[in-house]
């Protein structure tokens, strides 16, 4: 019997992942695609509590999350884009010098 | 369940491949199967709207941004430099940790929760119908604000990738013969 349990592990497993990701990669992009794992992992909840308590608002919700996420990816990209031009690589590497 | 099991599956190794592979376009297109497999999910979550949006948007636009800009940088997949040869623990210490603890509370919640069979059935939501009704009534001004963001959002990016504005400007002067 499939219950709101399953769909929370699904959740909590693809969130590991990508805060695997998040942690472990350096490519930029890589980075970013570790960020829409974890997007998703929130949105499996998101949608499935909101299935499981008979809540339309839960959908709403996981549309502007949706939304929300193409802003970020647009943004992040030209932030790369800007990194890879200023530094010939794409990876974490150069930015190193923001902390001084 | 057997849908559920089939689905979870492919959406792990889908997001396990994100994080291996070496090459980027592998990786984006095992993203792409991962969000797929999540529209699916959301068919059998009775959310039909929210997993035609998942695909349009997600698999679609997001993921022709990603693929555009990993073809702009042509990049060769990460250098085997060890730079944080501790990172790699760490990272894979925070993620068993998280997935513990994610899991730990949502099995051990001691409400009663209905089970997915007779849920579907009391559901008629899920539709856009259903989800129109809530978003122009209730979140009127979170839709209005969102669309505010998007656009902050594709002007922000414009103005950051545009290279030399000055200098396009010069040209285009000197093009029109002033």
């Amino acid at each position: 019997m499939l219950t709101l349990n399953h769909f929370l592990a699904l959740g909590a497993i693809l969130f590991a992942i990508g805060l695997y990701g998040l942690l472990s990669r350096r490519n930029l992009v890589a980075i970013l695609m570790s960020v829409e794992i974890l997007l998703n992992a929130i949105l499996v909840n998101v949608v499935a509590i909101a299935r499981f308590n008979d809540q339309a608002q839960g959908d709403v919700f996981a549309l502007f999350i949706i939304a929300i996420a193409a802003a970020e990816v647009a943004v992040g990209l030209a932030l790369f884009l800007n990194v890879f031009r200023l530094n010939g690589v794409a990876t974490v590497d150069p930015l190193r010098r923001m902390k001084e | 369940m057997l849908t559920f099991v089939v689905l979870s599956v492919l959406m792990i190794v889908g997001a396990v491949g994100v994080i291996t592979l070496k090459q980027p376009v592998h990786a984006a297109l095992s993203l792409v199967a991962t969000l797929l497999t999540l529209a699916v999910t959301y068919v059998t979550l009775q959310a039909h709207f929210l997993a035609a949006i998942q695909v349009i948007v997600y698999a679609g636009a997001i993921m022709v941004l990603f693929l555009f800009v990993i073809m702009l940088l042509n990049i060769q997949g990460d250098q085997p430099q060890p730079h944080f040869r501790w990172m790699q623990i760490v990272a894979y210490l925070t993620a068993l940790l998280a997935a513990g603890a994610i899991a730990a509370t949502a099995f051990l919640s001691p409400r009663e929760l209905p089970n997915a069979e007779l849920m579907s059935e009391a559901l008629a939501g899920g539709g856009a119908a259903a989800i129109g009704e809530a978003l122009f009534n209730d979140f009127v001004l979170a839709f209005q604000l969102v669309g505010v963001l998007l656009l902050t959002g594709i002007i922000g990016a414009v103005s950051l990738v545009q290279r030399k504005a000055t200098q396009t400007a010069k040209d285009e002067r000197e093009l029109s013969g002033v």
